[in-house]
């Protein structure tokens, strides 16, 4: 058969019902297609319904993707995207799927765009000059990425001149030097979009983040403003499992969603429901992620450093002394209290923030983890890990094993004592 | 502390033509450059309310000073008061009937400032930096809404030292808005929540951004029946998100749209992307003003989905903006914003007050 030219282009209208040889596209052939309306394959008067389950280019022209077109100013707002009919249509067509044998295809398609997506913005924040500090997310109303931290220009400058003040611009200049060398290698890393990257990505994406972000309402901190009360350390993870993470609403249907989840992605045994894999650094620890050795010393030590946290700066310090960091630029917040600027400590932003830094840092990892974010301060329990009395017999079976079972994987996150660094 | 210091030779004419200055770039609009504006980098303006006779204009700065001018028909603008706090001044508000002003700063407090004694005295105090003031004027009860990067929003009976409630936040405040009976706070890591003010304050719904970048500023809107029905949300990332509260179709009503981006050539060069610092809607006209790091403003009709006017280039950023109470006067203020870092900061360098007619430019272009 002859190769498809249009395929190879990734823009074939007819999927698995090309007439010529899609080389490869076995995930994204067979993908595509499960609803083939019987017997017809190849009939021109399927015409119509080939269409349907293939994405058409073609109206990639009217709801521009996000970040990505370059408009000039005109009159007309141009491109305003209305409300949520964004951007499924990227017209990026149909390259090779990486995942392999995957079952599903819709979801899949979205997969595909959205880390495609990624990638676009990546390219334009870098070349943008827009601010870096700041929180991202692939598509509206999807959970942000881990990785970034949320700073706002005002809270920067509040830092210098405080760090002016205290006549300790050096480290502010340091410590400015360091967030941006994370942000920058963040921004590479969703760039390249290796396999590690991805999966943790798409695990971000689909569990909502609970580092990151468990300011909406995991439950972790802050148990008193979610009125649902049941928000323990581990309720929070099976709400993970979706991405509206902030409705309370949309707490109570939690489970739902997150067995497809995993039944879509092949066991890699590296990704249950929450810790999302940050791939900087996470307390996801045995999981096969390269960071773990820094990630786990922080997680664990959090409940422990939580006095430290207070120094409101803790991710500033750092770079300055390895040792105890509470006392050299903390001046700034004096107040000792927990929750002084910078997203601090109990401040979830932070989890990305110290993460990053134990994971290209292994030198600061022991500040780092001083940081006591992830399990926010306060709650006793640790919501990383759940309790080996709270998980059923199964769970923990699962755990026990050398890999999950597919359709089996905990939503969950494992026991601490499981865990071998 | 009455007076400012130098009295710089502008503003007692109408228009700033100042002939010689025609290489820098400090006003290329031409507006009416407010006398003795503050020393750093203005943070937020405040026109007063309609119950005062004349307009006065508040400026808030990281000069840790608060100033209130005088603004005449004529343009002129005459400097009235100032204020101090011990840190910069993040929001200033007015009280409804124009006899106090309320400033919150950096120095983790918030300040009545009365106008007739010239006095201000504590009324608030928080654990960190208070990002956002605002009086609130209930049938049952007013009170003061500090938003702040401790992540919590306290209300304030001026009287008492104690807050009347204090509302957890999900993460830092970073910008809020009230038009009663709604309040919409945005904080950091992209969250968006909307608070109903009717008996007493409590949280509405909480939002799910529909900005993929750092929230930055929201201003309220009204509907035709001068009910609050929606807010716009600007971003880091030179986009603004339309958003109402309960519109008949979502998908359709909501939108965002690109601003304060350069131009670039067609498609190939990467665009520059800025900030969008300050929204303000005009009272009368429902059209939105947004000011930027880009140093422009622009001005847009949210309805027609078509923008209006955009400024020329301004060479320092625009921080902040606001209407008067009646949409005559368009304030905005050109200094530093902090978007690129130190970097880029120059204590040297002149802040201004730019003040300009906004009666004919924010009229709403017709729907064809």
């Amino acid at each position: 058969m002859t190769v498809c030219q249009f395929f190879l282009q990734g823009r074939c209208r007819f999927g698995e019902r090309c007439w010529n040889e899609h080389p490869g596209a076995w995930g994204a052939g067979g993908g595509r297609h499960q609803q083939h309306s019987g017997g017809n394959r190849r009939g021109w008067n399927a015409t119509s319904q080939r269409y349907s389950n293939v994405i058409q280019p073609s109206s990639f022209s009217k709801s521009t993707p996000w970040g990505g077109s370059r408009e000039q100013e005109k009159p007309s707002f141009g491109s305003f995207d209305s409300g949520d009919s964004t951007n499924r249509n990227r017209g990026f067509g149909l390259s090779q799927n990486p995942f392999g044998t995957s079952p599903t295809s819709d979801a899949q398609k979205d997969e595909k765009k959205l880390l495609e997506g990624i990638v676009k913005d990546m390219e334009v924040w870098e070349s943008s000059g827009q601010w870096m500090f700041s929180a991202y997310s692939p598509m509206k109303k999807k959970p942000s990425i881990s990785g970034f931290t949320d700073i706002s220009p005002e809270e920067l400058r509040l830092e210098y001149h405080n760090f002016l003040t205290s006549n300790n611009l050096q480290s502010y200049l340091n410590s400015v030097q360091q967030l941006k060398n994370q942000w920058r290698n963040r921004v590479n890393e969703l760039k390249t979009l290796n396999t590690s990257t991805k999966i943790a990505l798409l695990s971000d994406i689909k569990d909502g983040i609970n580092q990151a972000e468990p300011a909406f309402g995991f439950g972790s901190r802050q148990a008193a403003t979610f009125g649902p009360p049941g928000f323990p350390v581990n309720n929070s993870t099976s709400d993970n499992a979706q991405n509206s993470s902030f409705t309370s609403s949309g707490f109570a249907t939690a489970p739902s969603g997150s067995p497809s989840v995993f039944g879509n992605i092949p066991a890699f045994g590296a990704v249950p429901s929450t810790s999302p894999a940050i791939t900087t650094s996470t307390p996801a620890p045995g999981f096969g992620k390269p960071e773990i050795t820094s990630a786990a010393s922080f997680s664990f030590k959090t409940p422990a450093a939580s006095g430290f946290g207070s120094a409101g700066f803790s991710g500033f310090p750092a770079p300055m002394a390895a040792g105890p960091v509470g006392a050299p630029g903390a001046p700034a917040f004096g107040n000792n209290s927990p929750v002084a600027g910078f997203g601090s400590p109990g401040s979830h932003s932070h989890p990305s923030f110290s993460k990053s830094f134990s994971g290209t840092h292994d030198g600061h990892s022991s500040t780092s983890t001083s940081v006591p974010i992830s399990n926010g301060s306060t709650t006793t329990g640790n919501e990383l890990f759940t309790p080996k009395h709270q998980l059923t017999a199964e769970e923990l079976g699962q755990f026990q094993a050398q890999k999950f079972t597919l359709g089996k994987i905990p939503l969950k996150p494992p026991p601490v004592e499981l865990l071998h660094i | 502390m009455s007076l400012f210091g130098t009295t710089s030779g502008f503003g007692t004419s109408g228009t700033s033509m100042f002939g010689s200055t025609t290489t820098d770039n400090h006003n290329p609009m031409k507006d009416i450059e407010v006398t003795s504006s503050p020393d750093d980098s203005i943070g937020c303006l405040s026109f007063s309310p309609p119950t005062l006779p004349g307009n006065f204009l508040i400026a808030g700065s990281w000069a840790n000073d608060v100033r209130c001018w005088e603004v005449q028909d004529s343009g002129q603008t005459i400097p009235k008061a100032q204020q101090m706090h011990t840190g910069p001044v993040l929001d200033v508000c007015w009280s409804d009937d124009g006899s106090k002003v309320f400033t919150a700063s950096c120095d983790k407090t918030a300040k009545m400032w009365d106008l007739n004694s010239n006095q201000a005295i504590q009324i608030a105090q928080h654990d960190a930096p208070v990002k956002t003031i605002h009086w609130i004027k209930a049938p049952n009860y007013s009170c003061v809404m500090t938003g702040s990067w401790d992540k919590t929003l306290k209300f304030w009976d001026t009287r008492s030292s104690n807050p009347m409630m204090v509302l957890q936040l999900p993460e830092r405040c970073y910008c809020a808005d009230m038009i009663y009976p709604m309040a919409v706070v945005a904080t950091a890591e992209r969250g968006l929540i909307v608070y109903q003010l009717e008996n007493q304050p409590s949280e509405f719904r909480r939002i799910e951004s529909p900005l993929k970048h750092q929230h930055r500023c929201v201003a309220i809107f009204k509907d035709k029946q001068n009910k609050p029905t929606g807010f716009a949300l600007g971003s880091i990332e030179g986009r603004v998100a339309i958003h109402y509260i309960n519109p008949p179709n979502p998908a359709k009503d909501n939108f965002t749209f690109k601003c304060h981006r350069s131009n670039g050539t067609n498609t190939s060069a990467p665009q520059d992307i800025y900030a969008v610092n300050g929204i303000a809607f005009h009272p009368v006209h429902g059209t939105l003003a947004t000011v930027g790091s880009d140093g422009r403003f622009s001005f847009w009709d949210k309805d027609a989905r078509t923008k209006l006017k955009t400024s020329e280039q301004l060479d320092q950023p625009i921080s902040a903006c606001c209407f008067n109470h009646n949409g005559n006067i368009f304030a905005y203020a050109s200094s530093y914003d902090w978007s690129k870092g130190h970097e880029f900061y120059n204590p040297q360098k002149k802040n201004y007050i730019f003040l300009r007619n906004a009666a004919e430019e924010l009229k709403p272009r017709n729907k064809k």
